[in-house]
């Protein structure tokens, strides 16, 4: 692994200055079940393909944002900060 | 051959060779020397140990391979001769040139291919014998224990283009792409840039060194000679090797001018000294001045053949014969006969050459011709394995006989013989578009550049000279067994055969079971006619058997390189008390990237000062964080199983955070200092977890009025504890700190030694105590001044050891010592923190449903009645298995006992209950103990 992200704030930099913080998933509603709550929290999506995901720079800036990146090149497109689009989590 | 051709006296010296004292002159490598010494027998082959000599000269074959001063496998053709260098031949004994194992190449019908598969693998026992066995005969140099191989270092560069082979297609691609204003950087493994133009003069044209001075002089162009390129990785990132230092370039653009080398055949005994690639014969004739004695046949099926035979008659070797695989009529070249339509099958000598034998390919008798040299300029692979590395595709094509770039990847460009372009005409228009592609990319608004490239482009297509395909076959037609297919491995022609017949048809299988581009060299020798050997036994074409896969790094690069002085240095943060502690003589302990002080006196001393009178611990690298905004209880009330919305301000209150999986992360406290105002605590070790853990909540509901500022590092922070600690406090403070105006779990912005700071009532150690946090720049002002109020009551600095024993009596525990990434706040005695009741919060839903389920494992603590305390980890054994285990332990003088945390069974978890704890191969017993050891009413802290 050696690509580079751009970061919002920073500009492009190495990918060990990041830290993966998994697919953008959305949290279930509490009155979901636990079916729906155990795989919200045991399972990860792990697809083939662009995935939105969250990454943060912890080496820097300390700033939380989300890109898309292709799973299978790690070609990643330019980052979004999470403020740009509606809350979730 | 001795001394005729040496260099002037002057620069000259010795290194020893097995003992044996060989003159060598600067700028002469290990191998040219020993050359010129008539040393020819260099090593022993791995398995049938048959004598070995120089045969690339460029560190791309395992024939050379010695011990230098103590380093294993280190190829002298490429390392220049330094005086009292101590040089030492490998798996051979007593010498290379007189070696008892050699009796093993008469017993080759008793190793087959897959020999150790076939014959070893019973009685199973015997495994263990017979590879230290295999392992004393077969096998490359011995790692010196006592030599690290120095210091290695790693430097960090970047560049618009990278250009790895300053050849002669790299440097009209370095030139190219700086002219247009790119920032280049040429990268060569020789100690001077040229490539083959460096050892092929007749190759060489006049603009040759004006390119050299050109780029070397050129502002845009950094030169790193005596530097392999050994790794392509993602997003052009190259790892090379400088000597002893690693270089991580990072490159927009990078175009490989590798060129190739050149491809041996296979006959009978192809690895006889004598035998050599023609660009090695070059190399040593031109580079290192030595001479060829004795007549020498040269087999070939271009041009560079031709070249390097008139070379070799130039330095006075008598060429008998040129051998061309190409069809054609018998003829001489400048007096040379030349053998059209032939090829070599077979060596003869025992030693070294004494005559080939040569054969018409169309079939026919042999021909013997005496020599003591056989020259092979049998074409080039092209070396792209960069390229493969990276991502590129390649296409074997038939018209060239190698794979072909069909495809690239990102900002990856090739150009000259690593193309298979030979020709200089073409190889320099090819490094000209290359050069000004890239720079393209990296200038795109360039109009000028844009109308270069298309001009490039234009010439280049122009140019239609193809190379006249006429390849060589590699593998001489023969009944022979030692044809060599793979040099390092010892594995021929029969062996392959073999192996395909056995089932192994598919080249990544056939790779793994004969070992074939197993060795050293990594295929570079034999890959691709272990291909064509694969492709001919299966029946398919060379495109249909593929290739093996092509991984960093491209050349051996030593461990240490890798692993050594890291560019991050490590980061060690000290407290603004730090000197302090030194001072005094404080025990340091490392606590993440802290130091802390770990005891100063003794723990028994420290203990009882905190017991009885008072102490004061630096806590300055706890976490620190301040929170402001009206949606931050709201927020807490959200990240915190517990309660917080109902905090009143002046009030602080213990809190843990779990994630999503009820999971425990760590603990620390909650301050309200004013409505929209709070202060927060965490571990030391967890500072930084936590801080990104609260982030990302934060970014996920950008809508909430929270604002979070990490104080971990501007404030200082100190815990004074113990019975006295309020008289001690009292005085430097402009707060009431009696008890009923500021009783436990207070907490209030106030002036401490003249310093604003906040003060937190807590109970950690158990005693009266107050956590103090002031601004970093006061920290050891503030901590000199308490320790002076509170000399009259015999306060003492006390270190974590003392902590940890002061707050296991307290049965307080430790994130992360205590507890684990299967811990929960129910499981782990904290039920209180949890309020199920919430609508919401995380880890809400899994706690839930354990709290449904019940515990299933508990930590509880235990005493001990007699005996002294377990290691922390040692087991809890219930009904003769191992069940659980000691967390924290440690003898209390409060219990007049040894006590501990650990973690049990829920069913042996009840107050009274006995376990058995393994300490030594025995059972001792412990009693669960529920209540704290310390004061388990909670009045001294309350007091
Ligand atoms: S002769 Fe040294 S590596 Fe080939
Ligand atoms: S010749 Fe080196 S691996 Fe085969
Ligand atoms: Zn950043």
């Amino acid at each position: 692994m050696s690509f580079q992200i751009e970061c919002p704030e920073c500009g492009c930099r190495p990918v060990g200055e990041f830290h993966f913080g998994g697919a953008v998933r959305e949290r279930p509603e509490p009155a979901a079940g636990d079916h729906v709550w155990a795989e919200y929290v045991y399972t990860r999506p792990n697809i083939a393909g662009v995935q939105r995901e969250w990454w943060f720079h912890r080496a820097a800036c300390k700033q939380w944002f989300i890109a898309s990146r292709d799973t299978r090149s790690n070609v990643m497109q330019p980052a979004q900060t999470p403020d740009s689009q509606e809350a979730r989590g | 051959m001795t001394d005729h051709n040496a260099p002037a006296a002057a620069g000259q010296f010795e290194f020893l060779y097995n003992g044996r004292p060989v003159r060598s002159a600067v700028g002469q490598t290990l191998a040219g020397a020993l050359h010129a010494q008539d040393e020819h027998i260099l090593s022993r082959s791995f398995k049938y140990h048959r004598p070995r000599g120089l045969f690339c000269c460029s560190g791309r074959c395992p024939n050379c391979l010695c011990t230098v001063d103590g380093e294993p496998n280190v190829r002298i053709c490429i390392t220049p001769a330094a005086p009292g260098m101590k040089v030492e031949s490998q798996n051979a004994w007593p010498s290379p040139k007189f070696d008892l194992l050699a009796v093993l190449d008469r017993l080759q019908a008793f190793m087959p291919v897959g020999f150790y598969y076939k014959r070893m693998y019973k009685p199973r026992r015997a495994w263990p014998i017979w590879e230290r066995v295999i392992r004393q005969i077969a096998g490359l140099g011995r790692i010196d224990r006592h030599n690290s191989g120095g210091r290695y270092e790693k430097l960090n560069l970047f560049a618009d283009v990278a250009v790895i082979g300053g050849g002669w297609a790299g440097l009209h691609a370095a030139l190219a792409a700086a002219d247009a204003g790119a920032d280049v950087v040429l990268i060569d493994e020789q100690p001077e840039l040229g490539g083959h133009l460096r050892h092929d003069p007749d190759l060489a044209q006049d603009a040759w060194a004006g390119m050299l001075r050109q780029a070397t002089d050129h502002a845009g162009v950094r030169v790193l000679t005596s530097s392999s390129a050994f790794g392509c990785y993602e997003e052009n990132l190259l790892g090379i090797r400088q000597g002893n230092r690693l270089i991580r370039l990072r490159a927009n653009q990078v175009i490989v001018t590798t060129g190739g080398w050149e491809r041996p055949l296979v006959f009978e005994n192809n690895d006889r000294p004598g035998v050599l690639l023609a660009s090695a014969v070059q190399r040593l004739m031109h580079l290192e001045h030595c001479r060829f004695a004795g007549a020498a046949v040269v087999v070939t099926d271009n041009a560079q053949g031709y070249r390097a035979a008139r070379q070799l008659v130039a330095a006075g070797t008598s060429v008998a014969a040129i051998v061309d695989v190409c069809p054609g009529p018998p003829e001489f070249a400048a007096d040379i006969p030349v053998f059209r339509g032939h090829t070599v099958v077979a060596v003869r000598g025992s030693r070294h050459v004494a005559g080939v034998e040569i054969a018409p390919l169309a079939g026919g008798p042999s021909q013997s011709i005496a020599c003591r040299w056989l020259v092979q300029a049998v074409g080039f692979t092209p070396a792209s394995a960069l390229l493969y590395q990276n991502g590129c595709q390649l296409t074997y094509d038939p018209a060239c006989d190698h794979a072909v770039v069909v495809q690239y990847a990102r900002g990856m460009h090739s150009a000259g013989a690593v193309n298979g372009t030979h020709d200089p005409h073409a190889a320099a228009l090819e490094g000209r578009l290359a050069g000004l592609a890239a720079a393209a990319t990296v200038r795109p608004h360039d109009v000028s550049l844009a109308a270069l490239l298309a001009d490039a482009r234009r010439r280049l297509d122009d140019w239609q000279a193809r190379r006249a395909t006429c390849a060589a076959q590699y593998v001489a037609e023969s009944p022979a067994k030692k044809k060599f297919v793979c040099l390092c491995e010892d594995v021929t022609e029969q062996d392959l055969c073999d192996a395909v017949a056995e089932g192994y048809a598919n080249i990544e299988t056939l790779k793994r079971y004969s070992t074939v581009c197993m060795g050293p060299c990594q295929g570079k020798m034999c890959q691709a006619a272990a291909i064509a050997l694969c492709a001919r036994e299966t029946g398919r074409t060379i495109a249909d058997t593929g290739v093996t896969t092509a991984r960093p790094p491209e050349q051996p690069v030593p461990l240490g390189l890798l692993a050594g002085r890291a560019v991050r240095l490590a980061l060690v943060r000290r407290t603004p008390i730090h000197d302090w502690h030194e001072r005094a003589g404080a025990q340091l302990t490392d606590a993440g990237d802290w130091k802390r002080p770990r005891v100063y006196s003794s723990v028994e001393q420290e203990y009882d000062a905190v017991r009885c009178h008072a102490g004061l611990i630096d806590a300055s690298t706890l976490g620190k964080f301040d929170f402001r905004g009206r949606g931050a209880a709201e927020f807490f009330e959200f990240m915190y199983p517990n309660r917080f919305a109902n905090l009143s301000v002046g009030r602080v209150r213990y809190g843990v955070l779990c994630d999503e999986a009820g999971i425990l992360l760590d603990d620390g406290t909650i301050s309200r200092l004013q409505d929209d105002q709070f202060f927060l605590t965490t571990t030391t070790g967890n500072a930084a977890a936590i801080d990104s853990w609260f982030r990302w909540w934060l970014a996920a509901r950008p809508g909430l009025d929270v604002r979070m500022t990490n104080v971990s590092g501007s404030y200082a922070a100190m815990n004074l504890a113990g019975p006295r600690s309020r008289e001690i406090l009292q005085p430097l403070a402009d707060i009431d700190l009696a008890n009923a105006a500021f009783p436990y779990l207070a907490a209030a912005r106030c002036i401490v030694a003249g310093v604003p700071a906040v003060v937190l009532r807590l109970g950690f150690v158990g005693e009266c105590s107050y956590e103090i946090h002031v601004p970093a720049q006061f920290g050891l002002a503030v901590w000199e001044a308490v320790l002076e109020a509170g000399h009259h009551a015999g306060i003492q600095p006390f270190g974590v050891e003392a902590q940890r024993l002061l707050r296991l009596e307290k049965k307080h525990l430790l994130p992360g010592i205590d507890t684990d990434a299967l811990s929960n706040p129910l499981e782990a005695g904290l039920p209180f923190v949890v309020r199920l009741e919430k609508p919401d919060f995380i880890g809400r839903q899994a706690l839930e449903r354990a709290a449904r389920r019940g515990p299933r494992q508990m930590l509880v603590g235990f005493r001990m009645p007699d005996g002294f305390a377990p290691e922390p980890s040692s087991l809890v054994i219930h009904d003769g298995r191992p069940c659980g285990r000691v967390t924290s332990s440690g003898y209390s003088p409060a219990a007049g006992a040894a006590v501990g945390l650990a973690w049990v069974p829920a069913a042996i978890a009840r107050n009274g209950d006995t376990i058995q704890i393994q300490v030594d191969g025995r059972l001792l017993a412990a009693v669960v103990h529920d209540a704290p050891f310390y004061d388990p009413a909670g009045d001294k802290l309350r007091s």
